[in-house]
């Protein structure tokens, strides 16, 4: 394994521990307070780590080599389309009654679809 | 397309990972050229002429068209 993962993946790895441990508190304290601009921030707390994940993958995604990011161009471009259908299509049925869904489900779904668009993806290259 | 990359390495005994190195990229994407399976962009397919010695055309043959 070159530098380049190794590095996404202590950096990547880090960001997301930081992310369960930053949720779980956030929640818990949240649920227990009243309105105010603090609560505001301790609910948003968690993008924080989010974030930091992102600029890891960005930082990976400069060191990739022209057929890597080929695949991850592949990938984005499915987990786009897919994730669009797939949100728009709960948003109508929503309508005709289906239970309601929150936002903070649209970003794992896009994270999984671009995960298998990425496996899909390589493998037309093998 | 057609290549004869898989030749041209194994006349110097490198390995895929070798010729990656050499050429700066992925192992995967050494597999994929000489799988056919993936084109190089032009700056990397001078890479590899030079690298071998030889024209590009010597060494990429794109699939003529009946």
């Amino acid at each position: 394994m070159n530098k380049a993962s190794r590095t996404y993946i202590i950096e990547f790895g880090g960001a997301m521990a930081l992310y369960v441990v930053t949720l779980l508190i956030s929640v818990n304290l949240v649920q227990g307070m009243g309105p105010s601009p603090l609560r505001i921030l301790l609910a948003a707390a968690p993008i924080v780590p989010v974030t930091l994940a992102l600029l890891a993958f960005l930082r990976f995604f400069r060191h990739m080599d022209e057929l890597q990011k080929r695949i991850q161009l592949d990938a984005m471009a499915f987990a786009l389309g897919a994730t669009g259908l797939l949100t728009f299509t709960y948003g109508l049925l929503e309508n005709a009654g289906l239970p309601q869904l929150s936002f903070v489900w649209v970003l794992p779904l896009m994270v999984a679809l671009w995960g298998i668009g990425t496996v899909a993806a390589a493998r037309r290259y093998q | 397309m057609k290549n004869r990359l898989h030749v041209l390495r194994a006349e110097r005994r490198w390995s895929q990972a070798e010729l990656a190195d050499r050429l700066g990229v992925s192992r995967q994407t050494i597999n994929a050229l000489e799988a056919g399976k993936y084109d190089p962009s032009l700056p990397l397919a001078f890479k590899i002429a030079a690298l071998f010695g030889r024209k590009i055309e010597d060494i990429f043959t794109p699939e003529t068209e009946e």
